[in-house]
């Protein structure tokens, strides 16, 4: 497939409801694979879903979903299966009904419809009792796998899911998930906005950072963390002898802060300079004095990267 | 970094024409507007009428019978005054059912915020607010056009006399009647409802647009000692266009009739009205920040 029609673009893409900003000259540039959006509470994050899913249409910019633009409103659509975080459905319908009637909506034919129901309601392991009850009367988490069936029910390839694992319990969760990465795997775009940042982090592939409507950073987790220089790195090392590696790793000036494991059998290491920080460590694993049993980066991840580049108050650090 | 297999399909099956996707929001909003028990009950209550009017048809093209029943009663005369009558009862019926059925189609989805579902599927605002026309317009047909040329039917072949040909602009006049009559009704009904998100509010303001307007143009109408404040009064309005449309005998004085373009233009204006309040108000989204 041609790269440019494989990819979600922004570019210099703004966003405003009157006088309220939703998004500011947003530029982006998404591949295949699961991208997690963070930000806190008003950051823009649902207003860029809205973007991407062509609900709303940009002030300023332009947007192009897999070379599509939302103005080509068959094909966009048949393209983008959407998950909204409210709990927003017509009334009166049963789960097995909706998803049904989304398809039709989608103009597939009833027998089509039916079958790819099928397929959806077992894809989020919805019970086929269950999927005949009228939509009001399932519980939090029910609404959340029906939403979720029918947002991948016609087999778009971009998934956007707002808050798709709230109100979810740990079992439904993990469940949906090992889903969103099995997606992920098979080359499509999975978009998840969430705030569980822990579970997301396992499957992410990217991190979008977001904050009062303005993007932040944007990439591999890793590569995101790489490039924030002013904040050392924390490197968990498990070893038998943690107490002397701290010592001897605090002899040197870009290792500014050493904690003690909570078990005694690791040291957590904040260091200015990590390629240095790693030939030290290789000294002193040389050395013999220190038995080294498993390094890994313990802040390299997206809580962390959201506490340093936004911060617990929302504002930018 | 992942490996992707690139091995997901999208789906490649037949689609149906993008002018039927409207279809599917009219049936379900059929079976949303119908669900309720309420809804059964006025449009029985609306038949009632017809039941009446099927007799004093079968009575009036029926001597014996008539001379058993009503004896001493003048004749009873099926004409366009008649049709008229019968037009105008049911579409007073039809506000009463558009009043309560509107809001279920459009003032649930608003407060339920299912818009954004909705139109993240390829169909725009004009095909949601379609399909919801197509179900209130059809459920308004039940208790207009139906039992009025059912009526009309009957006459035709109740009648002794050869009376059908004689008045086919009479039917054609009691569809295009109910027709302007259904139009004005579900475009001010959706856009009431899209206005008023809570139902009950949303039945009795469909209720004041109809008739406040026709109040205030009562006072205007008093006070500068003219007709044309009775362009705001639409239960008037309709009734002269109904009667010209069925060619009837004129109802008011000579001095208060209003010119038909007058008329017709008040209707048009209306409907834009509604346009421009469905246009500001069917959106998937309103302001939202997250």
């Amino acid at each position: 497939m041609n790269p440019v029609n494989d990819t979600i673009r922004f570019e210099n893409v703004s966003k405003f409801y009157g006088e309220v900003l939703g998004v500011n000259r947003v530029t982006l540039s998404l591949s295949p694979g699961i991208t997690t959006l963070v930000g806190p509470n008003g950051s823009g994050k649902t207003t860029l879903m809205n973007l991407m899913t062509g609900l709303v249409q940009p002030s300023r910019g332009t947007i192009s979903v897999l070379g599509l633009s939302p103005s080509n409103a068959t094909e966009f659509f048949c393209n983008v299966g959407y998950c909204a975080q409210f709990d927003s459905f017509p009334r009166g319908l049963s789960g097995f009904q909706f998803v049904l009637d989304s398809l039709m909506l989608f103009g597939m034919s009833e027998e089509d419809a039916y079958h790819l129901t099928t397929e959806s309601l077992e894809r989020v392991q919805l019970s086929d009792e269950a999927a005949h009850r009228k939509i009001a009367g399932y519980s939090k988490g029910m609404r959340q796998k029906i939403r979720l069936a029918q947002a991948v029910a016609h087999h778009p390839r971009v998934l956007v899911l707002d808050e798709p694992l709230n109100g979810l319990d740990p079992m439904a969760r993990a469940e949906s998930l090992a889903l969103f990465q099995e997606l992920g795997r098979q080359g499509m775009h999975v978009i998840i906005s969430s705030h569980i940042l822990d579970e997301v982090d396992r499957i992410s592939d990217r991190v979008v950072l977001i904050t009062g409507g303005y993007l932040i950073a944007q990439g591999n987790i890793h590569d995101v963390r790489q490039e924030v220089r002013d904040k050392p790195m924390q490197v968990l090392i498990r070893c038998d002898r943690p107490d002397l590696l701290a010592s001897k790793m605090f002899a040197v000036n870009h290792c500014v802060e050493a904690r003690l494991h909570a078990d005694g059998n690791g040291v957590f290491l904040r260091t200015g300079d990590i390629d240095e920080f790693y030939r030290l460590l290789n000294e002193i694993a040389v050395e013999g004095l220190v038995k080294i049993e498993a390094v890994a980066p313990a802040d390299d991840n997206a809580n962390a990267i959201y506490q340093y580049l936004i911060g617990s108050d929302g504002g930018v650090s | 970094m992942s490996v992707f297999d690139h091995d997901y399909r999208p789906y490649e099956g037949r689609l149906t024409p993008l002018g039927s996707r409207p279809l599917v929001l009219a049936r379900y909003a059929l079976n949303e507007a119908w669900s309720s028990k309420i809804t059964i009950g006025l449009f029985v209550l609306a038949l009632l009428p017809s039941l009446v009017e099927l007799v004093i048809i079968y009575l009036a093209d029926n001597p014996i019978a008539r001379a058993l029943v009503m004896r001493g009663s003048p004749a009873l005369t099926i004409n366009e005054s008649f049709f008229l009558h019968v037009l105008e009862t049911q579409c007073w019926f039809a506000l009463v059912l558009a009043s309560w059925i509107a809001p279920r189609l459009v003032a649930f989805d608003l407060s339920d915020n299912a818009l954004p579902i909705l139109l993240s599927h390829p169909i725009s605002r004009f095909g949601y607010l379609s399909g919801k026309f197509i179900a209130l317009a059809v459920s308004l047909s039940y208790v207009t056009w139906i039992p009025c040329l059912m009526l009309f039917v009957y006459q035709c072949y109740a009648s002794p006399e050869p009376w059908a040909m004689g008045h086919l602009s009479l039917a054609a006049g009691i569809f295009a009647g109910a027709a302007v009559w259904i139009v004005l009704l579900s475009m001010v009904g959706l856009a009431v409802s899209s206005w008023v998100k809570w139902r009950v509010i949303a039945t009795g303001a469909i209720f004041a647009v109809v008739f406040v307007p026709a109040g205030v143009g009562g006072i205007a109408s008093a006070i500068l000692r003219t007709r044309w404040g009775l362009l705001l009064n639409l239960p008037v309005v309709m009734t002269e266009l109904w009667q010209r449309m069925l060619g009837a005998p004129a109802l008011m004085n000579s001095r208060l009739e209003l010119p038909t373009l007058a008329m017709v233009s008040v209707l048009i204006i209306a409907c834009l009205l509604c346009v421009a309040v469905l246009n500001a108000r069917i959106r998937a989204r309103e302001v939202v920040r997250g």
